[in-house]
């Protein structure tokens, strides 16, 4: 089904909108020496972290920008042009009662308070470098767990957080972790005692609300033996003239048989880059889940991971990316075995509208000698318009006997006869559609939880009102 | 009486004319039949009638209670009232029967009205039970991996739901076994009243015996070349196609 | 090994003492061509066209080219270029000389058929070949060599089909190798008019005694609209050869073209083989069958470039690997924008034989048009335990079982070419190989 293009404007008022708030804290334009020092006094660090961030640094600086694999548009960030540090000067809230009333008002109208009274354990809320509220239910808290934002976590649990920091990736895993690691705040840190499993998910919401800024959050799970936990963090912007940069790493360690299940929701406006390192360590018989949704951004590049370290350790990435006019999804998935029996899936779905273009990129390492090792993966694209542009780069690599991969991808557009039929019943072009894609990423929309599958169905119906004319 | 009707309709398919002139008038109320042989442009007729993008209407033009249709996008023209039963009904993957149906029942309400979900649930329930139809059906997939037999069926369950002033069965009883065209039939008939004209397209005179038309008329090489009542399909099952093409040339 | 700054050395070359046998254009197009050579770096790490390759493996230090065959090894090559049964004709080339140029019975001249050594063809083709040769090359990332081949050519076989003829029976071309440190760089140019069809046979060996040869070879199809042209080349180069095989294919309205490559000699092989689809209706079958063993290395990198609307592909590529054997797989699917109704269709399916064999598929899309129908797959295994259990439950034993699983694997793709002659020719060449490989001598 070929549609005729036309501009696209979607609406994304549900995160465009900002206060003029007048930070406590601003490190100014530009990364320098002085902007790490800066973070360090402000934040009041231990020197191992200002010595780790200005080495970061400088892996940063030696780094070129990977477009030798990646696209150019990375060319068009301007880091000196992006404020690292904005932080309202508060201290973390307990209660929504004691947060700011615009940051408060800012959350609310995200409706965040309102979804942790209904099915959340614990919220955490950053807005920009800082976060400004974080609780977590007393009952959760009572069987040890603990969920903080990260800055907070470096000074009441040194032992845990120094443990682990920097362990899954490391400083020089890439140009943009180790930007990340110069200069990092906020971001969520949770570690849940062994075999305590928490019922209800754990979550976070990243909130950009000042120009030309970045966020640069760092998230730290930490699942002890047979624990369990699902976490899940939503992200929103308002969208401003100038680019804004997000570029998170988020590290997990799922202890022998815990199980960490990841689930983001982004719904970045269209001047964001969003440049994010994601991984997991599975040890034995652990299981590690990313459940990722892209839509929105300039320029999304995400590639979840685990390592399997563990033997029956299991990986799973679950990704829709939605790339609407303009924009590109350039997400996938990285699975490395390093144990026996260790399994990972993979299933990837996008759609790609307008000038839209969602890539594939996805690697699979299965080394020598290890036995019983499969992966399975799975792409689907479907595009929706004539100049609408899906790409697929897997690399799988499988050495040695009695390990199994196998990948297959498809790309598709909505059948023309499909529209009709759905026509023929009454339903506009547009309806049609929207059932359409909805019906082509349904099978994971149902992996979700039930608030977020609604969430989830209503953006895609907002992305495809504008793609029909 | 209000009427679906056909005024010398011509259409064409990549520049290739397909119908030749069909006139035909279907009142509410009524159930005429069309017989033809194979490539005779029955099914090219249902698809101009519902507004298929692939057809050209050259000339003629598809009356609704006096309105023509002919410039009304395929949805406004189901949300008027025409409803088409595929010959092969698509596969909808990913969506399932009862939301598939409340969206397009949703669709013919008034702006700002929602649908009443429990009377919906109630009355979806009353169609599959009259079609044979196991509950466990409404979460599956439209059409998908759906028997023959299941798909024609659940083209009658939407034809019921969606209450449509006229409907076009297009080869509805292919692929079927007896009794599954005998709950097909028994469908459609509890259909049958004054508010509702059908158009049924078949090839054989078989779907005849269980859903009695009104009016009978065959079609061949892209026009209607004879009409009359029922008696009309048993003397074609009796003597064949070839005996109204020989008498027509 | 710094490969950014070694310079090549190719002794025994001298483009000067070439030139004269070629007309001026061509030898203006080779000191062209060895500039592009020597201005372009080895390849890099961080080239995305060399991704998993094994770069440290390609030198191209101490090779010998133009050596002129002694009598022993044209007889030793003639006596074992061995024709099929329903042959229109064998070319066998020694060292890039032609040595052999037998036609039966005169079928080929009789319908116009003009095949010639491009030695001749220079100057008796001077026009189409001008216009066709070397006129694209396969951009996947081994220009440098390609450049090579095109600065030290010395022969080849040049095959022009004229409009509406249709020749049922195969052109076989043998290129033979003899002596070590011999570069070789054979060439074949398959040009057909219009609804033309013809099939052609390249067979890459080495004589007794052969060994560590730098072998580059290029083949280009240019299928005029409406023909069908069917490729089919044997690569069974000498043990420690370096080896670069381009195949580029050019396909006009309505043409049809189906290839093969058996991969089985050499030690690293890369293998380029694109098929640009520049007209409607075109339709381009890809096909590739490899059994690496010992510690070689294949490295195949493929495009199939959809250019305009309603055209189709389709790839199949089967790689068994034994020993510390490699695969590389890259594969692209491209479809241009406006190439609507493209069916495209890539597969590469990976047989691992032992625990260090290694595979590393590529499998890639990238789709600027949205009425298509595209999709890949790859997959990497090993022999099903209970397929294997089936067969020695009937007594043939481990080695056995194991080596006609194998070949069974192999068969499917020779069952996709309708010369059931040459598909026997191309089986009796990999039991060869599986015989070599179970040699401890020869491995």
């Amino acid at each position: 089904m070929s549609v005729k293009n036309n501009e696209i404007n979607i609406d994304r008022e549900i995160g465009n909108f900002h206060y003029n708030l007048t930070p406590a804290h601003d490190a100014g334009y530009g990364l320098t020496e002085e902007t790490i020092h800066f973070i360090c006094d402000v934040k009041n660090e231990p020197d191992w972290i200002r010595e780790l961030r200005l080495r970061a640094l400088e892996v940063f600086r030696s780094k070129p920008l990977p477009t030798h694999w990646a696209t150019e548009d990375l060319r068009n960030i301007d880091f000196d042009q992006i404020r690292y540090y904005i932080a309202p000067g508060t201290d973390v809230k307990r209660s929504w009662d004691e947060v700011p009333t615009e940051v408060k008002e800012t959350f609310e109208r995200l409706g965040i308070p309102e979804s942790e009274r209904k099915f959340l354990a614990g919220v955490e809320a950053q807005f920009d470098s800082e976060a400004v509220y974080s609780n977590i239910k007393k009952a959760v808290a009572d069987q040890g767990v603990i969920f903080m934002g990260s800055t907070e976590a470096l000074k009441e649990h040194p032992e845990i957080f120094r443990k682990w920091f920097g362990k899954v990736i490391p400083t020089g895993d890439n140009k943009f972790s180790a930007l990340n690691s110069a200069v990092f705040s906020g971001g969520s840190f949770i570690y849940v005692p062994p075999g305590v499993k928490v019922k209800h998910p754990l979550q976070a919401y990243f909130r950009i609300n000042s120009e030309n800024f970045g966020q640069f959050e760092r998230t730290l799970i930490i699942a002890d033996e047979g624990s369990e936990v699902m976490y899940m963090e939503g992200c929103t912007a308002p969208k401003f003239e100038t680019s804004t940069l997000h570029s998170a790493v988020v590290e997990l360690v799922a202890m022998p048989r815990a199980k960490i299940q990841y689930i983001t929701v982004q719904n970045w406006s269209s001047n964001v880059f969003n440049l994010v390192t994601k991984r997991g360590l599975a040890l034995e018989e652990a299981e590690i889940k990313w459940i990722d949704c892209n839509i929105g951004s300039r320029l999304t590049m995400k590639y979840p991971g685990v390592v399997m370290k563990g033997r029956k350790a299991r990986g799973e990435v679950i990704s829709i990316a939605l790339a609407g006019d303009g924009q590109h999804q350039d997400t996938g998935a990285k699975m490395i075995h390093a144990a026996d029996e260790t399994t990972s899936n993979i299933v990837s779905k996008s759609i790609s509208i307008g000038k839209g273009r969602a890539t594939y990129r996805g690697q699979v390492t299965v080394p020598r000698h290890l036995k019983g090792c499969k992966n399975n993966t799975e792409c689907d694209a479907l595009l929706i318009n004539t100049d609408s542009r899906t790409d697929t780069y897997p690399a799988i690599i499988v050495r040695g006997l009695g390990n199994a991969a196998q990948h297959e991808a498809s790309v598709s557009q909505v059948n023309a006869e499909q529209i009709f039929y759905m026509m023929q019943r009454g339903l506009t072009e547009a309806q049609a559609m929207s059932l359409a894609v909805n019906g082509f990423v349904n099978d994971l929309v149902r992996q979700f939880p039930m608030e977020y599958s609604v969430e989830l169905k209503r953006l895609i119906d907002l992305e495809m009102e504008g793609s029909v004319g | 009486m209000p009427t679906l009707e056909i005024k010398d309709l011509h259409a064409s398919i990549n520049g290739q004319p397909i119908l030749k002139g069909v006139s035909l008038i279907i009142p509410q109320g009524e159930v005429h039949a069309i017989m033809g042989p194979n490539g005779s442009g029955k099914s090219t007729l249902a698809k101009v009638i519902a507004g298929h993008e692939d057809y050209e209407v050259t000339s003629g033009d598809v009356l609704m209670d006096g309105e023509s249709i002919l410039e009304m996008e395929v949805d406004e023209r189901s949300r008027k009232g025409l409803f088409l039963a595929f010959q092969y009904p698509m596969e909808v993957p990913g969506v399932s029967i009862a939301n598939f149906l409340r969206a397009a029942i949703q669709s013919r309400l008034p702006e700002g009205k929602e649908l009443e979900v429990t009377e919906y649930y109630q009355q979806l329930y009353r169609e599959m039970d009259r079609l044979g139809m196991d509950r466990s059906f409404t979460s599956r997939s439209v059409n998908e991996g759906f028997s023959g037999g299941e798909k024609k069926r659940n083209e009658i369950l939407q034809m019921a739901m969606l209450k449509p002033r006229y409907a076009i069965l297009d080869e509805t009883d292919s692929g079927l076994d007896i009794d599954a065209l005998k709950i097909v039939a028994n469908g459609v008939n509890a259909l049958r009243g004054p508010d509702l004209g059908i158009l049924l397209i078949t090839h054989y005179q078989r779907l005849l015996d269980h859903i009695v038309p009104d009016n009978v008329h065959v079609m061949a090489n892209g026009r209607i070349l004879r009409s009359g009542n029922k008696d009309l399909a048993l003397e074609l099952e009796q003597k064949g196609y070839d005996w109204i093409l020989e008498s027509a040339a | 090994m710094n490969t950014d700054t070694e310079s090549p050395v190719l002794t025994g070359v001298s483009l000067d003492n070439l030139n004269n046998r070629f007309p001026h254009w061509f030898s203006e197009e080779r000191s062209a061509a060895w500039s592009r050579f020597e201005s372009l770096p080895m390849p890099t790490r961080t080239d995305e066209r060399w991704r998993f390759s094994g770069i440290n493996r390609i030198s191209l230090q101490g090779y010998t080219t133009s050596l002129e065959p002694t009598h022993k090894e044209i007889e030793e090559a003639l006596a074992n270029s061995a024709k099929v049964e329903n042959s229109a004709g064998r070319m066998v080339l020694v060292n890039d000389h032609v040595v052999l140029r037998e036609e039966t019975e005169r079928a080929l001249t009789k319908l116009g058929v003009v095949w010639i050594p491009i030695s001749e063809a220079v100057t008796a083709q001077a026009g189409i070949l001008r216009e066709h040769f070397m006129a694209q090359f396969t951009g996947l990332g081994a220009e440098k060599f390609a450049h090579l081949h095109r600065a030290l050519v010395r022969d080849g076989v040049f095959l022009y089909v004229p409009d509406n003829v249709e020749i049922e029976d195969p052109i076989e071309n043998y290129y033979w190798v003899g002596g070590r440190k011999t570069a070789v760089f054979p060439h074949t140019l398959v040009i057909t008019g219009v609804n033309a069809k013809v099939t052609v046979v390249d067979h890459y060996f080495g004589l007794e005694g052969a060994e560590d040869t730098l072998a580059i070879g290029v083949n280009d199809l240019f299928v005029g609209d409406g023909s069908a042209i069917t490729y089919i080349s044997t690569q069974f180069w000498p043990g420690k050869s370096l080896t670069f095989h381009f195949n580029s294919t050019i396909l006009g309205r309505d043409s049809c073209a189906k290839s093969l490559n058996v991969h089985l000699g050499g030690d690293f092989n890369r293998a380029e083989s694109v098929s640009h689809l520049t007209a409607p209706g075109g339709r381009s079958e890809m096909l590739a069958v490899t059994l690496a063993t010992g510690e070689q290395e294949f490295d195949q990198r493929t495009l199939q470039d959809h250019q305009q609307p309603n055209t189709s592909s389709d790839l199949l590529y089967k790689n068994t690997l034994d020993h510390s054997a490699r695969s590389i797989f890259s594969g692209l699917i491209k479809v241009e924008p406006g190439a609507h109704r493209t069916d495209a269709y890539q597969k590469v399916r990976n047989l691992l034989l032992s625990n260090d064999a290694e595979a590393n598929s590529m499998p890639g899309l990238e789709i600027l048009a949205d009425d298509v129908r595209c999709t890949h797959g790859a997959t990497s295994g090993q022999i099903d335990p209970e397929e294997l259990f089936y067969l020695k439950s009937r007594g043939l034993n481990e080695t056995i079982s194991r080596r006609l699983i194998a070949n069974g694997f192999l068969q499917e793709v020779f069952g996709r070419l309708d010369q059931p002659a040459l598909a026997d020719k191309l089986g009796s060449y990999i039991e060869k190989k599986f015989d070599l490989s179970h040699d401890p001598k020869k491995t």
